[in-house]
């Protein structure tokens, strides 16, 4: 028995959501929904989970991660009840609800507050950098404070503190998942085929491309690689090819001015794909291009801005590296370029970049269901 | 017995004589007795035709005429117009249906399909011989109406009454005018209370002089029909001085030591012995509760030039032409435990709802408890699948959905559930629904066979209900008070009225009208029409739309001070006749009296109430009774020229295809075919080019013409320039 909670609307509210209580459920959403189908059904029946304020039951959803927000919903309903906008609302709140320290909370529903911590982090950050100059007089100065070790012990701290705070966040979807997920059935598939779909639909994203066909075929009528899952595609395996080429380069020490090697050529496409996309889903945003760009948050955008131009800043350097490297503004574009990276990895736990772990873990256990 | 009968057979333009041989029948019946003209036409109902009728009918002094062709629902009336223009009385008119009984369903076996059209002919022949001539029943009518109940419904049917030149006797069973809207708090959709509206009726009712207002009174006897009411209603008294001053009046009412629970307001509050039902109600004259008031002597002796113990019941006996019963409804009073109504504590109904809200303007407080959380729960006593109350009462959603709207404008962070059914704000008041949601108010639909668990919580109220939205999903709603909202039944005094003017109820126990859709506020009893939610739910528009036709209505009925009624109807042989009471014991119009006629009792109709639906003729031992238009000879004549046998003479040998081939042979071409006709023998033409020589819309032209293309009077002779239309010549 469940108990109605007339406040957990006004709560969604705050995390995006808009006039999802004029809701009628005509369940017109559901039945327009390229994506929803028998064992995944939404999103009439999540905006009737918000408007009785059942939270557990939509912290235990996979469902919610398996819309890519194309936005037919909202432009179809006949009562402007946004379905669409509710469905990004509740991934927010689901972010925030895995999450343990309550740090998300603050940055999804206060976007002063969102300012001001990544302001915060970009300080602390800049403080840390400059500790690694030692010849610079600045880290002089601090070092006459703080012992090199000190600092040191305290990066290593931030960096357990995101990484913990994200395998908590995991953990915790998982056993909320694993809660409700039906223990035995015959149509269960098997663990290694789920998580081989899994990693297949985050290689080539099959279900997002279904999303495209919808919004009377726009998308349709564009080029390949100017729909959304191309521009999303190339976000998210140029991030992670960047994060792969960084790590190569950290590892084998390579002298940064051979471009043929591996790592760097890996650098490079990965580089441009991240840029391209990045790209695109700025200039879709400010265009309002379609429904699904016309409402965007303060959060969104600013993650997509910062991977921008970590993107920019590191094909700055690069060509730098080649002419002249040791002058003011490429010191600085440095600077930036690496506080803008370390915010990204640091709030990684804290943002909606979250998506990209907690989406794979809903897919497969809708997969192994 | 006609001696001079005109038949005319209806082709239909290939309707029927497709496969009736009309052309057969017509020289059948040409050879009848007394048949002095016998015609087959090609539409019967068409202009020409029918002035064609008027000359023959004319020339040949016929007396009586039948017309086969198709229902009399479609042109009863086309023809016996005609009769009454060539001078024939219309009831010497019959029509035979052959389109509807003889061509249309025996299409496969057209030979058989003209037999029995030739019997159902020679049928309305026979009886058209054995017809009488009737006249119209004239009745003078007294121009003014009783209207029962000065509701909305009942005050507004009044003034437009009374604007029209009528006299108005409006009976209000109630003190005060106003019923349930006086009773109501602010309306949906305009917000106005109803108090207010009730006021502003009431200065228009004070304003005509014809109008006549009896308040405290009943309808007692009611006798006479249509045109001639004699009604007699009985009137409480007020036991007030008729000369008592007013402001001496006022002091008595504030000043008087006995309160009791005011039912008006469903006894949230006590009112004094001495009362009105609320402040400004109308008329402004007081009541005296004589029952409280009894012990009160001093109060009595203080203000003794108010009152006037003496007063008794006065019966009053009023003559009106047409009487318009606007009674009204009652809200539906749950039962004792219905969703925990009476044994839970805060569980209240809508109207009471609403006037606690009215009680209460500025926090909500109820049994000393300030309300935080208000639950609703809809269709309570109607929608019944398996109870009494199967239907839907309409207005109630939206009622409870616009309280629900005040509660959030009203007082603040009041939430609010709607446990519904199905939510049916129809028309402009969906946007209503739209608001209330967007304000938040939480809605959980149930089934009706699992509906809402009501029990008494820690604290609260608590709800228990299988939401049908999420899989029935069960949930737990706490609330501070329950609200049911109830629907609407017939007033329980309905039957009484019922009784009294014999206006049929129906299985909701609602007053019946005769047809929903086209006799809407009539009834069954002449010249007694209803208005309003006494003939089943309705909304405050929908009462007084219905009130406001009735009143057009009767005012078109008594307007000219006759009423001219159809002679179809049942007549006594009084020679016959030996009173046995039996035709009056089965007749539901109450038309037949027992009256003396010379030396013995006999059976006499009531011919402005009697309907003409025959049921006292196969009754009546001595067969006294006949109905017009259906006497023994009529009908027994009818039946010999069904049973009379028929021989066609035996044309099977020719080939349809010749049939087809063959140019219709017409006696007359409509007026249009011959322009036409006039028009394509100067050289083939198309439509467009016929329809620009003969001026007559292209798409009348078209249907014509291919008609005469079907017929063989026409045929196609090549296509245009452009290939866009055929022409077409005259086909020999």
């Amino acid at each position: 028995m469940a108990i109605v909670n007339p406040e957990f609307a006004n709560e969604i509210i705050q995390y995006g959501a808009k006039d999802f209580k004029a809701c009628f459920n005509c369940g017109t959403c559901t039945a327009i929904c390229n994506l929803t189908e028998k064992n995944a059904n939404f999103p009439r029946i999540f905006i009737r989970k918000g408007i009785l304020g059942q939270k557990d039951e939509i912290l235990q959803s996979k469902e919610l991660w398996l819309c890519y927000a194309c936005g037919d919903c909202s432009v179809n309903c006949p009562r402007q009840a946004a379905p669409g906008e509710y469905m990004a609302a509740m991934r927010r709140y689901a972010i925030a609800g895995y999450e343990p320290t309550g740090l998300t909370k603050l940055i999804f529903k206060s976007n002063p507050l969102s300012i001001v911590i990544t302001l915060l982090l970009a300080m602390v950050l800049g403080f840390f950098l400059f500790t690694m100059k030692p010849e610079m007089e600045v880290a002089r100065w601090i070092f006459k404070y703080l012992p090199y070790e000190i600092i040191h012990t305290m990066g290593l701290i931030i960096f357990s503190f995101t990484a913990l705070s994200m395998v908590w966040g995991m953990l915790a979807m998982i056993f909320k998942l694993r809660k409700i997920a039906p223990k035995e059935s015959k149509t269960k598939t098997s663990f290694f085929k789920a998580l081989s779909a899994v990693i297949a639909e985050m290689a080539m994203m099959k279900r997002y491309r279904v999303c495209d066909e919808e919004e009377d075929s726009f998308w349709l009528k564009k080029p390949l690689m100017m729909r959304p899952w191309a521009v999303h595609w190339a976000i998210m395996w140029g991030f992670i090819g960047l994060l792969i080429g960084t790590a190569l380069d950290f590892a084998f020490k390579d002298p940064a001015t051979t471009y043929w090697l591996p790592s760097r050529l890996l650098g490079t496409i990965a580089g441009i794909l991240l840029v391209y996309g990045a790209s695109m889903a700025i200039i879709y945003r400010r265009k309002k291009i379609t429904r699904t760009y016309q409402q965007t948050t303060l959060a969104d955008q600013m993650l997509l801005f910062f991977l921008w131009i970590a993107g920019i800043t590191g094909f700055w350097l690069e060509v730098a590296v080649f002419i002249d490297a040791d002058t003011i503004v490429n010191h600085i574009v440095f600077v930036i370029h690496t506080i803008i990276s370390m915010e990204l990895v640091l709030l990684f736990a804290f943002s909606k970049f979250a998506h990209a772990i907690y989406r794979p873990i809903a897919l497969f256990f809708y997969n192994n269901s | 017995m006609k001696e001079k009968i005109g038949v005319y057979i209806c082709h239909c333009g290939g309707n029927i004589s497709d496969y009736v041989d009309v052309e057969e029948l017509s020289k059948m019946f040409f050879a009848e007795e007394n048949v002095i003209i016998s015609k087959d036409v090609m539409f019967a109902c068409a202009d020409s035709n029918q002035k064609a009728m008027v000359n023959d009918i004319k020339e040949n002094n016929l007396d009586a005429i039948v017309v086969a062709s198709c229902s009399p629902k479609l042109h009863l009336h086309t023809f016996k117009n005609v009769a009454s223009r060539a001078g024939i009385n219309p009831t010497n008119y019959v029509q035979v249906n052959i389109r509807e009984q003889c061509s249309w369903p025996h299409s496969d076996k057209p030979k058989d399909a003209t037999l029995k059209a030739a019997g159902l002919i020679r049928a309305g022949i026979n009886r058209v011989s054995h017809s009488e001539s009737l006249d119209n029943i004239e009745i003078q009518v007294k121009r003014a109406v009783l209207v029962v109940g000065a509701g909305v419904a009942g005050m507004k049917a009044a003034i437009d009454l009374a604007r029209l030149g009528n006299d108005v006797y409006l009976v209000e069973k109630d003190y005060f005018v106003g019923g349930r809207i006086a009773q109501s708090e602010k309306l949906f959709m305009s917000g106005q209370k109803g108090k207010d509206i009730i006021a502003n009726l009431f200065a228009q009712v004070k304003s005509y002089n014809n109008i006549t207002l009896f308040t405290g009174a009943t309808i007692e006897k009611v006798t006479g029909s249509l045109g001639n009411f004699h009604v007699d209603i009985n009137i409480k008294p007020r036991y007030i001085q008729s000369n008592a001053n007013p402001t001496m009046l006022k002091a008595a009412m504030n000043d008087c030591p006995i309160s009791v629970d005011d039912e008006f307001s469903f006894g949230f509050k006590k009112r004094k012995a001495i009362y009105k039902n609320y402040d400004e109600a109308c008329p402004d004259v007081p009541v005296v509760d004589v029952e409280a008031l009894r012990d009160a002597d001093e109060f009595i002796a203080k203000y003794a030039s108010c009152f006037d113990f003496k007063q008794q019941d006065a019966v009053l006996s009023l003559h009106a032409g047409s009487v318009l019963v606007t009674t009204g409804f009652d809200s539906y009073q749950p039962k004792e435990g219905e969703f925990g109504f009476k044994t839970v504590p805060n569980v209240v109904t809508l109207p009471e709802f609403n006037k606690l809200m009215a009680l209460h303007p500025d926090k909500l407080v109820f049994n000393n408890k300030a309300i935080k959380s208000v639950a609703f729960i809809y269709c309570v006593g109607n929608r019944q699948a398996k109870g009494e109350n199967k239907y839907c009462s309409r207005q109630c959603c939206t009622s409870a959905i616009y309280t629900s709207i005040q509660l959030n404008e009203n007082y603040k962070n009041i939430t609010a559930y709607h446990l519904f059914r199905d939510i049916r704000t129809y028309g402009k008041q969906e946007i209503l629904y739209e608001k209330s949601s967007k304000q938040g108010d939480i809605y959980i639909r149930y089934d009706e066979k699992e509906p809402p668990v009501v029990s008494q919580g820690a604290k609260s109220i608590l709800i228990k209900v299988k939401d049908f939205l999420t899989s029935k999903k069960e949930l737990e709603v706490e609330a501070d008070m329950l609200v049911l909202v109830t629907g609407m039944v017939a007033r329980d005094d309905s039957k009484l009225i019922s009784e009294k003017f014999k206006i049929p109820i129906g299985n909701d126990k609602f007053f019946n009208e005769i047809h929903p859709k086209l006799k809407p506020v009539e009834t069954v009893i002449k010249g007694v029409y209803i208005g309003g939610a006494c003939q089943g739910p309705k909304n405050i528009s929908e009462s007084v739309q219905s009130s406001l036709s009735a009143a057009a209505k009767i005012n078109a009925l008594l307007k000219g001070g006759t009423v001219s009624l159809d002679p179809i109807i049942a007549r006594v042989n009084n020679d016959l006749c030996v009173w046995c009471g039996k035709c009056a014991e089965v007749c539901e119009y109450t038309a037949i009296k027992e009256v003396e006629e010379g030396d013995k009792h006999i059976a006499r109709v009531n011919e402005a109430i009697c309907t003409g639906c025959g049921i006292c003729a196969p009754v009546c031992k001595t067969n006294a009774i006949e109905i017009a238009q259906y006497t023994d000879m009529e009908i027994e004549s009818l039946i010999d020229g069904f049973m009379q046998e028929v021989t066609l003479t035996d044309n099977e040998t020719e080939s349809h295809e010749e049939a087809e081939n063959e140019t219709l042979k017409m006696k007359e071409f409509p007026q249009i075919w011959k322009n036409i006709l006039q028009s394509i023998d100067g050289g083939k033409k198309n439509i467009p080019q016929i329809a620009e020589e003969i001026s007559v819309d292209t798409d009348i032209v078209t249907y014509h013409v291919m008609t005469m293309n079907k017929y063989n009077v026409v045929m196609a002779d090549g296509m245009d320039e452009k290939e866009a239309s055929y022409f077409y010549k005259r086909k020999n």
